[in-house]
């Protein structure tokens, strides 16, 4: 193989988003791409964000110096997970004093942060590393005929000042690659950049699935044959409760939804 | 105690309180001097398009020290948490139950059987899955975050 990786599952896709975790196991191999099970992950601490700062950085880094001992760097398919430990490495990058307070309290476990490793989702793999010329040498089934809409998720695209995979106004590298595939697909959607609603689901359900709702409804009458989401939180919006989310938007919605590495 | 803690018979939480009081008064002297509402971030929030939200107001409450009024509306306490506005806050109390799973299994949630399209239970070692990565040593884990837990940043 000529690149391995620490595969770093995150508690949404190792739990209950297994269709992700399964293509990306199946797929990258094809590509010359390593997958490693590293012991000792936990959560990546981005859930944590909101109510101590201090405990997500800490989880981040701690997840970052367990590939480091490693050597390995990280392939992290979830979104939010890939956010919180990009935001951690930029922060402590930054932050010499935090570093060594991180560090301090990582000593008990035996762990060191250097910041010395790539962070990597699915999307930059594929397409920065991996390359389009790859991929279409490996297409054993074109898309021919079906025309997706994607969705790249908040988590994504944003901050940009830290460094995300994709642009925050204008990402087109999934696109980029579904024309590889054969698939047909636009470069924009009105509803293109529309947040799925998970987050929102923790204090508001109901308006959580009015927004998926509503951006499920528009891939409908666009006439996509299908939406490609590239985060286990997302997907759990767009496919679980895609029933009831059209439900609050009173329409009946029939839009199947793909994983990346499905396709 | 607040008119609102008298009028929801809440808890009063002065401590509390008075650490987010703390906060804001710190953040409103770093952004009043920045921010000059053009409401971008408005236009950008998708909390807005729901739910009529608009972020540029906390920045414009901040810059008039109308800390309490902020406080005690939904603006800050309903963010989709989609980055749109570095600054937006929440805290439901799910996260406590985030937390006390985190420290017991390392995730924020256990292994989950699934349904598939033809109705069958499924686990993950059923689908030939390795089994998750989590913390090898619970109880130094445990024992970091408990410590972290009462730390401030």
């Amino acid at each position: 193989m000529e690149k391995k990786y620490a595969l770093f599952t995150g508690c949404m896709m190792s739990t209950e988003q297994y269709a992700y975790e399964m293509s990306i196991r199946e797929s990258l191999p094809i590509l010359d791409v390593e997958l490693i099970d590293v012991e000792g992950f936990s959560c990546c601490g981005e859930p944590m964000k909101s109510v101590n700062q201090l405990m997500a950085l800490y989880l981040s880094a701690r997840n970052i110096a367990i590939a480091e001992k490693n050597n390995l760097d990280i392939l992290a398919p979830c979104a939010m997970c890939h956010l919180s430990l990009s935001e951690c490495k930029h922060i402590l990058g930054n932050n010499t004093e935090m570093k060594d307070r991180i560090n301090g309290m990582l000593a008990d476990e035996d762990l060191n942060y250097k910041g010395s490793i790539e962070i990597l989702h699915t999307v930059d793999l594929l397409h920065d590393h991996i390359g389009l010329e790859t991929i279409k040498k490996h297409v054993k089934k074109p898309l021919t005929g079906l025309k997706f809409a994607t969705h790249y998720g908040c988590h994504l695209i944003r901050p940009s000042e830290i460094g995300r995979p994709v642009d925050s106004e204008n990402p087109t590298k999934m696109e980029e690659i579904l024309k590889v595939l054969g698939a047909e697909t636009e470069n924009y959607y009105p509803e293109k950049l529309d947040c799925c609603g998970g987050i929102l689901q923790i204090n508001l359900p109901e308006s959580a699935l009015t927004k998926t709702g509503q951006k499920l409804k528009a891939v409908q009458e666009y006439g996509f044959n299908g939406l490609v989401d590239v985060c286990p939180w997302c997907h759990r919006m767009y496919d679980a409760r895609q029933v009831k989310a059209g439900e609050t938007v009173a329409t009946k919605l029939e839009v199947p939804v793909f994983y990346w590495d499905l396709i | 105690m607040s008119i609102v803690d008298l009028t929801s018979m809440g808890e009063p939480q002065s401590q509390l309180k008075k650490e987010i009081n703390d906060r804001l008064t710190k953040l409103k002297n770093e952004i009043s001097d920045y921010c000059f509402q053009c409401a971008k971030c408005t236009s950008g929030c998708e909390a807005h398009k729901l739910l009529e939200l608009e972020p540029h107001k906390m920045a414009a409450l901040l810059k008039r020290g109308l800390i309490d009024e902020m406080v005690n509306s939904d603006i800050i306490w309903t963010c989709m948490k989609n980055l749109a506005v570095a600054s937006g806050k929440q805290i439901p109390g799910k996260y406590t139950a985030f937390l006390q799973s985190i420290l017991s299994i390392g995730g924020i949630q256990d292994i989950q059987e699934i349904t598939t399209r033809d109705n069958k239970t499924k686990r993950r070692s059923d689908l030939g899955l390795p089994n998750a990565s989590k913390p090898k040593d619970l109880t130094k884990f445990q024992a970091c975050l408990m410590k972290i837990a009462v730390e401030k940043v």
